[in-house]
């Protein structure tokens, strides 16, 4: 094997080096986040909860700076991280407890050599779920939960408990290749836990089938590979937990959440500050501010999703085909779509919300029809190249028709731009949701909708800020996290364009 | 002087008719579009072309050469050619072929081979089939013809003249697109409106409107008519500037666009300014220094900064700057110029962070052509090599980006108008939509797509004149 001496490039190449920068970093900006917050300016008084925070994440800051300190000193005496440096991790791990999933993750991807995707799914299926059950706690200072809670989040104790076993077995036994046969089982069980939307125990339970039944070698290849590189991108891994952390919260909120609170009308506690009962406040009808987000979070997911679905599969037909055929029909189906392409999208929404009225469904068809045209031509561009290739010449010899073609042969070969299109845009849906929802035009008003919500809460600016201050930044998440992802994802399937 | 003039209708009649030849040859629309245009003149010519056809140079030089190929004795050794071809192929493909067939195969392949033999004999000898297309070619190079037909012509010359140099035809073929795609704009977006289960009369009328003053409403308003009739008056109105008064307040509308229409252009362009000035010079510098971390930090804002819901910016600037700090007024007020730094800083936000990520994305892609270490190698500084080689090349595909993100700005901007307050076209069409005021919606929308789709065909049209890869690829598909 060569080996690298070049201490520089050692730590180049370093993942645990570089993402060391990374939490210490993150978890600066934070503490001093706190830090300001700790402080309230109108009241001229200290905040002690939130300055104990600040405490724990500047130790944390330290803490990794040390960490980094360490991991440069053994690279250049060992070439390799030390055990003793690696168990300076588990201590990390503990800091999810405070939420700072930055420095927890980076300490689970510390503690072990074995950098398996299975290895960090079961990492991040754990977070996600002991998150979940984070987040559902905080029912607890209600006056009363729901009934299902109960029971709810012992399931998903069993399920972090599950979870953080997996995150040991995998460890110890999953290789890059391959997995012990008696992994085959719990893969499948694995596979369950998707219906509480955790989708990291779904890709951990497909990579352990897969590597279990040793069945094709190459496929376990291309998963390890495509994998691995979408995971080196530390951003996109955090983009990717957020995504599936809303989406399996917005999956399990029903059981553990009361929708009572989002939205019945309690004029005893109009307008409250943020206090444990009420973590986010409540508005002005006395609705829990933290439930309508988290309800909210449905709203903008099923609807940035469908927004996303429709004009990917009908622009990606029409793309399709026009690459295809070329010539005609290419002109004809492009000239009709640049009819559409000619109108800004959010013009087109508002034109067909003025005409149909507005509710989810026409909100869904507005924003779809808009956006059919990008992904045609994005689907165009990448068949005409395809539809050169030999093997598409050598399917044409055999007598496939024209529909076998595209459907078999074009479209699977052509699918990775429009990935990485589809979930670059659904950000762009969640935000042209809630930006239509707040002139009124997209979700109905009485729907906990992030944009509804801000609408109400842009009222109250100068009082009650915070109202306003939440659920925005909760879009912004959500839509960065789809960014960050859909970044590395490009990056990952498609390296030329970086 | 007659010389000149004499060369210079010979340059013109040839170019007339290569002109001619390849616009047939281009397709089947294109030649059809021509024979309209020249209609006057294809009626005498063909009339022209029967009469000429009994004294046929062209049969006569074809029956003599046929004659001689055959009396040359050439088709035997041909069919014997052919007959062991066929025998060799029947036995590769296990067919039994009867003698009939066989003959009949070969007689078929010999009779091909001569025809193709004696066209190309009587063609190398000057002479060309004898087709009206041919003939129409032919008149083509003559200048009489050229000049007496000129007037009843006139149209398929205009076309053929438009057509002789690639980049009139370019600018041509992208009006023509342009005003296909505005006519588009209009139709689709009347029709979407149309088609509404909504109705006007009663959202203005109220409830207890009796039937007699909803039909008289519709009547007032045209609304009672065919479909294609509404769809004429509206875009006869759309392109006269006469869409009528709204069918709430019964102000004129395309007056009352033309009052707002100024201010969202005027707080787009700032915008558009504003993002050009940051974004680029960013976007550069990122790229010079791949993955350093000054490039982490500024793509990481941009992401932020294309991430952020404008409308939430819009409240938390609010916020912060006029509620808090009390730099900036909350809302627009068009004789104070510090009420338009929010709305300027908040529309061009995504903008901004658009254009550096692809700023970047073009730099790194042209800071590793082939040209650019030639021109390191040479010995040049490396900010003459970025300044003079890189930007100017990767400013091309920037450029087409703005325009088309410029459309998507014009459209966003009704979010920020509602937020800041300002009545510009964008806040229009959102008060108007909830009637729905179908000529105010419709001239709006309408307007803005025009006023985009001519943006994107300046910028097409100057790329023309200023990228010499375009220009070339034009001269070469012509």
């Amino acid at each position: 094997m060569k080996v690298i001496s070049n201490l520089k490039l050692l730590m180049k190449i370093t993942k645990e080096y570089g993402n060391a920068h990374f939490t210490l970093s993150f978890s600066a900006i934070f503490s001093l986040l706190f830090l300001l917050y700790s402080y309230n300016f109108n009241t001229q008084s200290i905040r002690p909860i939130v300055l104990a925070f600040f405490i724990i994440y500047l130790l944390t800051t330290v803490y990794a700076w040390f960490i980094s300190k360490s991991i440069k000193k053994d690279l250049a005496t060992n070439r390799e991280i030390r055990g003793r440096t690696r168990m300076l991790g588990y201590p990390l791990i503990l800091t999810v407890l405070v939420g700072n999933v930055f420095a927890s993750s980076y300490g689970i991807s510390l503690v072990s050599k074995n950098k398996t995707p299975e290895y960090t799914f079961a990492a991040y299926a754990l977070l996600t779920q002991l998150f979940i059950i984070g987040i559902s706690g905080f029912n607890l200072f209600k006056p009363y939960v729901i009934d299902t809670f109960l029971p709810a989040i012992s399931a998903f104790v069993l399920l972090a408990v599950i979870f953080g076993l997996m995150v040991i077995l995998v460890a110890k036994y999953v290789t890059s290749t391959s997995a012990p046969k008696w992994m085959f089982p719990i893969g499948i069980v694995l596979l369950l836990p998707v219906l509480t939307g955790n989708l990291f125990s779904l890709l951990l339970g497909y990579g352990l089938i897969k590597k279990a039944r040793q069945k094709d070698a190459s496929s376990i290849e291309k998963w390890q590979k495509i994998w691995s590189k979408i995971l080196r991108n530390s951003m996109a891994v955090f983009g990717m937990f957020f995504i599936i952390f809303m989406f399996s919260l917005s999956v399990v909120s029903p059981w553990t959440f009361d929708y009572d609170f989002a939205t019945q009308n309690n004029y005893s506690a109009i307008l409250q500050t943020p206090t444990l009962e009420y973590p986010l406040g409540t508005d002005d009808f006395g609705r829990d501010l933290f439930s309508r987000i988290v309800f909210g979070a449905q709203i903008s997911l099923i609807v940035g999703f469908f927004s996303t679905i429709i004009p990917a599969v009908v622009g990606g037909s029409l793309g399709a085909i026009s690459g295809y055929y070329g010539k005609k029909t290419d002109n004809i189906i492009m000239r009709l779509l640049d009819i559409l392409y000619a109108i800004p999208g959010i013009l087109l929404a508002i034109a067909i919300i003025a005409a149909f009225g507005a509710n989810t469904v026409n909100l869904i068809i507005a924003l779809s029809v808009g956006s059919i045209p990008t992904y045609a031509r994005t689907m165009r561009a990448t068949v005409m190249q395809i539809s050169n290739y030999e093997f598409v010449e050598s399917a044409r010899a055999l007598g496939a028709s024209d529909s076998s073609i595209i459907f078999k042969h074009i479209v699977p070969n052509s699918m990775a731009p429009m990935i990485v299109k589809a979930t670059l845009t659904i950000g762009s849906a969640v935000i042209s949701t809630s930006s239509l929802s707040f002139l009124g035009l997209g979700v109905e008003p009485h729907i906990p909708e992030w944009g509804n919500i801000l609408k109400i809460g842009s009222t109250y600016l100068e009082t009650h800020s915070f109202l306003a201050i939440f659920p925005g930044l909760c879009i912004m998440l959500l839509v960065l996290s789809f960014n960050f992802f859909g970044d590395g994802l490009r990056d990952a399937l498609d390296p030329k364009t970086n | 002087m007659t010389r000149s003039i004499n060369t210079q209708t010979k340059n013109t009649s040839t170019l007339l008719d290569s002109t001619y030849q390849r616009l047939t040859n281009r397709g089947r629309i294109d030649g059809i579009l021509l024979f309209i245009l020249g209609l006057p003149v294809h009626i005498v010519t063909f009339l022209l072309f029967f009469l000429r056809k009994s004294q046929n140079q062209y049969a006569d030089a074809y029956k003599k050469s046929e004659e001689e190929l055959i009396s040359s004795g050439i088709l035997d050794t041909w069919r014997k050619q052919f007959l062991e071809q066929e025998q060799t192929k029947a036995s590769f493909f296990h067919e039994s072929l009867t003698a009939d067939q066989l003959n009949r195969n070969v007689d078929l392949l010999v009779q091909g081979k001569l025809q193709k033999e004696v066209e190309i004999r009587v063609h190398s000898s000057g002479l060309e089939k004898y087709t009206y297309h041919n003939y129409f070619k032919q008149l083509l190079k003559k200048r009489n013809f050229v000049m007496v037909s000129a007037i009843p012509g006139i149209l398929m010359y205009a076309l053929l003249l438009l057509y002789s140099n690639p980049f009139v035809q370019f600018i041509f073929e992208r009006v023509l697109q342009t005003i296909f795609v505005i006519l588009g704009v209009a139709t689709l977006v009347f029709t979407i409106l149309y088609i509404s289960p909504l109705d006007p009369a009663r959202n203005i009328l109220g409830i207890e409107a009796t039937p007699e003053q909803i039909e008289n409403f519709n009547r007032l308003y045209g609304l009672d008519q065919p479909y294609l009739t509404q769809l004429w008056n509206s875009l006869s109105g759309l392109f006269t500037f006469d869409l009528g008064t709204s069918f709430a307040g019964k102000e004129d509308i395309v007056a009352s666009i033309a009052n707002k229409f100024p201010v969202t252009l005027n707080i787009a362009l700032l915008s558009l300014l504003m993002a050009i000035i940051i974004a680029i010079p960013v976007g550069i510098i990122s790229a010079i220094r791949p993955n350093s971390f000054m490039d982490y930090t500024f793509m990481i804002v941009a992401l932020i900064g294309l991430s952020i819901p404008s409308f939430w910016q819009g409240l938390i600037f609010i916020l912060t700057f006029s509620l808090e700090l009390n730099w900036f007024p909350a809302t627009y007020n068009p004789q104070n110029w510090l009420s338009l730094v929010l709305p300027i800083v908040v529309l061009g936000t995504s903008l901004c962070a658009s254009i550096a990520r692809m700023t970047r994305s073009s730099m790194l892609e042209v800071i590793n052509e082939d040209y650019i270490i030639t021109a390191k190698a040479k010995g040049l500084n490396e900010r003459k090599v970025i300044s003079k080689h890189a930007i100017r090349n990767a400013m091309i595909p920037i450029i087409t980006v703005i325009g088309l993100l410029f459309g998507g700005m014009l459209g966003g901007a009704s979010v920020t108008e509602k937020v800041f307050n300002i009545s510009g076209i964008g806040s229009y069409i959102v008060d108007k939509q909830f009637i729905p005021d179908i000529p105010a919606i419709l001239g709006g929308v309408v307007y803005i797509a025009i006023t985009i789709s001519i943006v994107n065909l300046i910028i097409d049209i100057t790329y023309a004149f200023f990228d010499p890869r375009i220009r070339s690829k034009m001269k070469k598909e012509g």
